[in-house]
Order: structure tokens, then C-alpha cells, then sequence
């Protein structure tokens, strides 16, 4: 069940994010001077330990991808600590990176863009090993025989290109792209949202199979809650750049704090007719605000039906409520929900 | 006796395409009641969506209807000309779109758009049809929809849109809505907003709606009856809970044990389906899911189930039903929390 949660043994922190902001500038006016920022991740803070899966959720525009890709150093951060197993990355350079690109992978939502169409699986998966020089020659072709095998494609593939594979499958090949630098931690964003609901379940069973073998960390991000929830150990819920909640997946089902999540825990339709009929929706008014030109206080205020004098002048506190379940909101502190 | 708005019998669609003739829908019958919610699921390649284009003759070279009839309050809407399916065609039957961004036209207001419609098909003036937009706009749940209606779509969020679309949709009173993926491009807290609609204007002007979705749980809120499409047939027809709870067909079972379920405590391995669906240029010769389906027998691989129905209303194409099957012990991967 949870993996790592109910077991006794100290748990190692793999991955710590500190305070980390990523803005996007944009530049108005005839002459691009003034400029302006996207606050695209503002401030967040949290770790992952060592072999657990840490789902993050929201809605588009949430900055969760952000967040992945800025943890990665696909971005640089605006600022903020990001540590990876001891060591501060986030202000080093490219040749002092690459060691920790070799321990830190990506797979990507897009499985059509995410693969280079004129090269053959082969090469895809190979250029990884030969950037960073783990084999050459026929140790290299057998290390790629291998990573197909172990993602449910055969040898034979090697030699096709891309647009010979469905969805599901090209997914499997930026699967067996990430594992060949042999990481200890991957970013799967949104790695299933493109493919049918049948072929989900055989990618999600793969990347729970693939982390049991080599006791990778997952930080998976994905805006289906339910697949989250499914997935993850813990899971932290963003909103507008900020995150908002974080706990283990079961407290969050079952005790959701902030205002945000239980209004989008409730927008989900259950395939159970009699369930999802019987479920109380709460129904969030309007849109999420611009990340140009966020509210002010709490982000979500403005559509949050709890919503005091307070919220607006006021930004709540990410704080711990007990048992490492993390809420920023202002009604933590009256104890009410 | 309900009253049958729609009936589908017997329709094939192909697009002939340089690769060969694509069978997207090779033979479907349905019918829909009025006032009704029917849910069409199936995945990407199912002919979901070319039934319903089909259904609406929106089907664009090189796709064709082979063969069938969609009798439309009595009339076959196969055998009308081009400019008899205008007449229809947003006036008796609407449809939205599942991309609001590119269904809506960025250089006419969206007043514009609803009224193009309104005046397009009913003998009203302008200033009729603008107070039409307007009440269309308020009835669809857009804030101040005086000002609004002057708005063009990029002044619109993603919601909002599709708000609008169903606004256009709506605006000549159809009988019948056709709605392809209306939530699949939205966010979960948007989708409730749209769907809470759907339900609302069902019950308001008591429109009948063909909802067209990959998401079981979408189905589950808002139709009564539901259609699963796979490889180009009905796999299995019947009420919303004979499908979720009582479900007949390996692919229809196969489907809810492949979806997680948020509501359920206790965490369960997927059951994935393995394999994936058949290449419609060359369609199977048996059942299209023979190959997939942990049931199969010899008989699956060589020619075509017909529909055995379970009780009434409820049936499946599959060979397992037949008198001469062998009994299995069939894992239907219903999880009913009550009852």
C-alpha cells in the first residue's frame, strides 16, 4: 500500500526544495520597457524522500510543470535552494550539473512531440548513454535491448522510428530514454494525460513496477486526481504558483483542509452512478486569476466561499498540522474547516 | 410510450484514405428518446466521434457514409441535400465542440456568433436576436451578459467559451444536442461548472443531449443510458447501471478495472486491458476485441457476435452470452460501495 509510510526505518530525503520562485518576465509597451512578471512558481517549499512517489496537482496554469522543469534546471529559478542528495543545484553551471543530470530524467506528457521523428528508437534511447559515456559499441546495443525489453517493446524496435509506434508505446520509449542513465529520480510530467483510459493503466502499472526494481523517486505531476491519488504516496496541491496542501495521499482524500482541494476534490465525477450522484459538489465560482496580477492574501480568495478580511491582506503560512500534513490557509489557525 | 427522436440503423462510415478504406464505423444502430442522455464511450478510434459527425453529415472528404439510415423525428437525414441539412443543422440538431479556442471565430463578438444562428434559421430582427443572445448568455451562467455579448472569445476564458458554444448551440432551441468531448480540454473545477449546466438545461428546456466522452466518470454524472463503442461497433448498450454494475462485455468490465477510483479507501493494483485496439484499415474478422480480451475463444476470432440482450434494454455483442458458451467465472470489475 503506501510504500515507504507505514515502514519504520528513518526516511532519507532525497530531493528539498526551498522557497523556490521561477517568473516569467514579459515585456509591454512599444518598446518592451516595462516590464512585468509571470509568477508562474512563487515560493514553494518541499522534499521528497528517497523511493516514494510525490504526486503534485492542479489546474493548467498552476505552475506545477513550472516547478518540475525548474527543478530539473530545464529553468533557471528566479530563487530559492533546490537539493538533491545533499548538494545545492540550483545555482550551478552546466558542467557542474552534469553529474546530476545523469541522476535526475524527465518524461514528458507528449509522447508525438517528445521524441525526435528522424531518429530511430535506437538512437533515442542511446543518445543518453553516449552523452554521458556509460557504454559504447555492443554493450551499448545490448544496454538498449535491454531497456526495451523492460518496457514491454522488443529488439526489433530498435531500428523503427517514431511514427511507427502508437501513443502508448512511444510513451514506453521516453520511458526507456529516462531509465538508461540508470537516475535515481524521474519527473513524470503528465506522462499518461495523452493516452486512453486502457492504455494508462499499462503505463502506471509499468512505472510502479519500474520503481519497485530500482527503488527509483517519482515527483509526478498530473491533473487527474484520481490517477494521483492512485500513484502517490503524498501529495502536495498547487494553486496559482503557490502550493496550498500537502499530505499523504490517504489524509488528503479523507481530510482535505484547505478550501481549494475540497472544492476540487468534489468537481471529480466518480464512475459509480449512484456515488457521483450522491456526492456533494462544491462548485467553484469564476476563474483562476492571471499569475501576471495575482490577488492579493491568499491566492484563491477570490473564489473561495470561506473567504474573510483577513484572506485579503494577509498571506496564510504553508504550516504543518500535525503528521505532516501542510495547509496554507487562514482557517487552520481558528482550527475550523 | 416515450417518443424516439433519433434512430441510427445500420450506419458504416469509412474515409478512403491512400492507405486503404479506414472502417471507422462499421455498423451501428441506436436510438435515443426524447428528452434523454445518452453517453457514447469509447477511446480514441472507437467511431465515436464519426458517428456522431455522421449523424450530423458533418463528415469532411474523404469520409463517407457506406451505408445506413439516421431517421431524425422520422425523416433520414442520409438522403437530405446539402442545403435541407442547413435547415437542420443548428436549428433541430446542434452540436459543441470539444476545443472552445478554435470552434468559436476570434473576429466576430461572440453576440455575433449566437445571433448568426438565431437569425440564420428564425425570422427575427437583429435587435430580436441580440436580446436572444443576450438571454442565451445569461442562460448558460455568463456574469453581466449585457456587456458581455459585445465581448470577442479571447476576452473569454476556456470556460467561458464553451459556456458561449453551448449558448450558440441552444440559441434555435434544438431537439436534439450533440456534445463531442464538451469537457476534456477544461480544468476538474470547470468541467463541474459545465457539466452542472448540461444537467440544468436538460431539466430547463428538456433538450435531449448525445454526450461523447472517453471519461467514464463524465457518463456516470450525466447520462441515463450509455452506448460502448470499440473498433467501430456497440460493444454493450443499457441503462448507466447496468453498465457500472452489472456490465456484460470484456471490454466494458476491462475499462472499469483500468480506471482508479478516488472515492475507494484502499489502494488496488490497475488491471490493465493488455494489447492495443484493431488497425480499421483491416478490421478483425471476428470480434474486434477477441485479441484483447481474456475470454476469447476460437469461435470470438472468426465471425462477428450479434447482440444477445440480458434483459431488456440491456445487450452485448459477445459470444459468452450464446446458449452453446461454456460458463465463466467472470471478473466484471464492479466495485459498488452501497447497496
Amino acid at each position: 500500500m503506501e510504500k515507504i509510510m507505514n515502514e519504520t526505518t528513518p526516511k532519507e530525503i532525497l530531493l528539498e526544495v526551498r522557497n523556490l520562485k521561477k517568473y516569467f518576465p514579459i515585456h509591454k509597451g512599444i518598446f518592451g520597457t516595462k516590464k512585468t512578471n509571470v509568477q508562474a512558481v512563487d515560493d514553494i517549499s518541499f522534499y521528497i524522500y528517497k523511493g516514494e512517489t510525490l504526486g503534485l496537482v492542479g489546474e493548467s496554469g498552476c505552475g506545477k510543470s513550472t516547478a518540475g522543469r525548474t527543478i530539473i534546471r530545464l529553468y533557471n529559478p528566479t530563487a530559492g535552494e533546490i537539493i538533491f542528495d545533499g548538494a545545492e543545484i540550483s545555482k550551478m553551471d552546466e558542467n557542474e550539473l552534469k553529474p546530476f543530470r545523469k541522476r535526475m530524467q524527465m518524461i514528458f506528457q507528449d509522447p508525438y512531440a517528445s521524441l525526435n521523428s528522424r531518429m530511430t528508437v535506437g538512437d533515442i534511447i542511446g543518445e543518453p548513454i553516449d552523452i554521458h559515456n556509460i557504454a559504447t559499441g555492443e554493450a551499448r546495443q545490448k544496454m538498449i535491448y535491454d531497456l526495451l525489453e523492460r518496457v514491454g517493446l522488443s529488439k526489433d524496435h530498435a531500428s523503427r522510428y517514431p511514427h511507427e509506434f502508437s501513443g502508448g508505446q512511444r510513451q514506453r520509449i521516453g520511458i526507456a530514454r529516462s531509465l538508461a542513465v540508470e537516475p535515481d529520480f524521474i519527473i513524470c510530467d503528465e506522462p499518461i494525460s495523452a493516452l486512453d483510459v486502457s492504455i494508462q493503466a499499462q503505463v502506471v502499472n509499468m512505472l510502479e513496477d519500474l520503481q519497485q526494481e530500482f527503488g527509483l523517486t517519482y515527483l509526478f505531476i498530473a491533473h487527474d486526481l484520481s490517477m494521483v491519488k492512485h500513484i502517490s504516496d503524498r501529495i502536495g496541491v498547487m494553486y496559482l504558483g503557490k502550493l496550498v496542501e500537502l499530505s499523504s495521499s490517504k489524509a488528503l482524500y479523507e481530510k482535505p483542509m484547505h478550501p481549494y482541494t475540497q472544492a476540487l476534490l468534489s468537481a471529480i465525477p466518480i464512475p459509480d452512478p449512484e456515488v457521483t450522484h450522491a456526492k456533494h459538489r462544491i462548485v467553484l465560482e469564476g476563474d483562476v486569476p492571471s499569475p501576471i496580477n495575482p490577488p492579493s492574501g491568499c491566492r484563491f480568495r477570490t473564489r473561495c466561499q470561506y473567504a474573510f478580511d483577513r484572506c485579503t491582506v494577509e498571506e496564510p503560512v504553508f504550516q504543518d498540522m500535525g503528521e505532516g500534513h501542510m495547509v496554507a490557509c487562514h482557517l487552520m489557525d481558528n482550527g475550523k474547516a | 410510450m416515450t417518443e424516439k427522436i433519433l434512430e441510427v440503423k445500420n450506419m458504416k462510415t469509412s474515409f478512403y484514405t491512400h492507405v486503404g478504406e479506414v472502417q471507422a464505423v462499421r455498423g451501428v444502430s441506436f436510438h435515443l428518446d426524447k428528452g434523454e442522455a445518452l453517453g457514447i464511450v469509447g477511446e480514441s478510434g472507437s467511431g465515436k466521434s464519426v458517428t456522431s459527425m455522421s449523424v450530423m453529415r458533418l463528415l469532411q472528404y474523404p469520409g463517407t457514409i457506406k451505408e445506413g439510415e439516421v431517421f431524425f423525428k422520422g425523416e433520414d437525414l442520409v438522403k437530405k441535400s446539402k442545403a435541407e441539412m442547413m435547415s437542420v443543422r443548428g436549428n433541430q440538431i446542434a452540436m459543441i465542440f470539444q476545443d472552445p479556442m478554435t470552434s468559436l471565430n476570434p473576429v466576430y463578438t461572440i453576440g455575433n456568433q449566437i445571433m448568426e444562428a438565431v437569425i440564420r434559421h428564425q425570422k427575427v430582427s437583429k435587435a430580436e436576436a441580440r436580446e436572444r443572445a443576450i438571454d442565451m448568455l445569461k442562460l448558460v451562467g455568463i456574469p453581466s451578459p449585457e456587456t458581455r455579448v459585445d465581448n470577442y472569445p479571447h476576452e473569454f476564458s476556456g470556460g467561458m467559451r464553451q459556456r458561449a458554444m453551448i449558448a450558440i448551440a441552444l440559441s434555435c432551441q434544438p431537439d436534439l444536442l450533440i456534445a463531442d468531448e464538451p469537457t476534456t480540454a477544461l480544468d476538474v473545477t470547470i468541467q463541474a461548472q459545465i457539466l452542472e449546466l448540461l444537467k440544468d438545461l436538460k431539466k430547463k428546456v428538456n433538450t435531449s443531449i448525445i454526450l461523447i466522452t472517453h471519461d467514464l466518470g463524465v457518463v456516470a454524472d450525466v447520462c441515463s443510458r450509455i452506448i460502448v463503442m470499440y473498433g467501430g461497433l456497440i460493444m454493450e448498450e443499457g441503462r448507466a447501471e447496468d453498465i457500472f454494475y452489472e456490465p456484460l462485455h470484456p471490454y466494458t468490465m476491462g475499462l472499469l478495472k483500468s480506471i482508479p477510483r478516488l472515492d475507494l479507501g484502499h489502494k488496488q493494483r490497475l488491471v490493465p486491458i493488455p494489447g492495443s485496439p484493431p488497425d480499421l484499415i483491416k478490421p478483425p474478422k471476428g470480434c474486434p476485441f477477441a485479441a484483447r480480451c481474456p475470454y476469447a475463444m476460437k469461435i470470438c476470432l472468426e465471425h462477428q457476435p450479434g447482440y444477445y440482450e440480458r434483459k431488456p434494454g440491456h445487450k452485448a455483442a459477445c459470444w459468452l452470452y450464446h446458449q452453446d458458451a461454456p460458463t465463466w467465472e467472470l471478473d466484471t470489475g464492479v466495485r459498488r460501495v452501497k447497496g
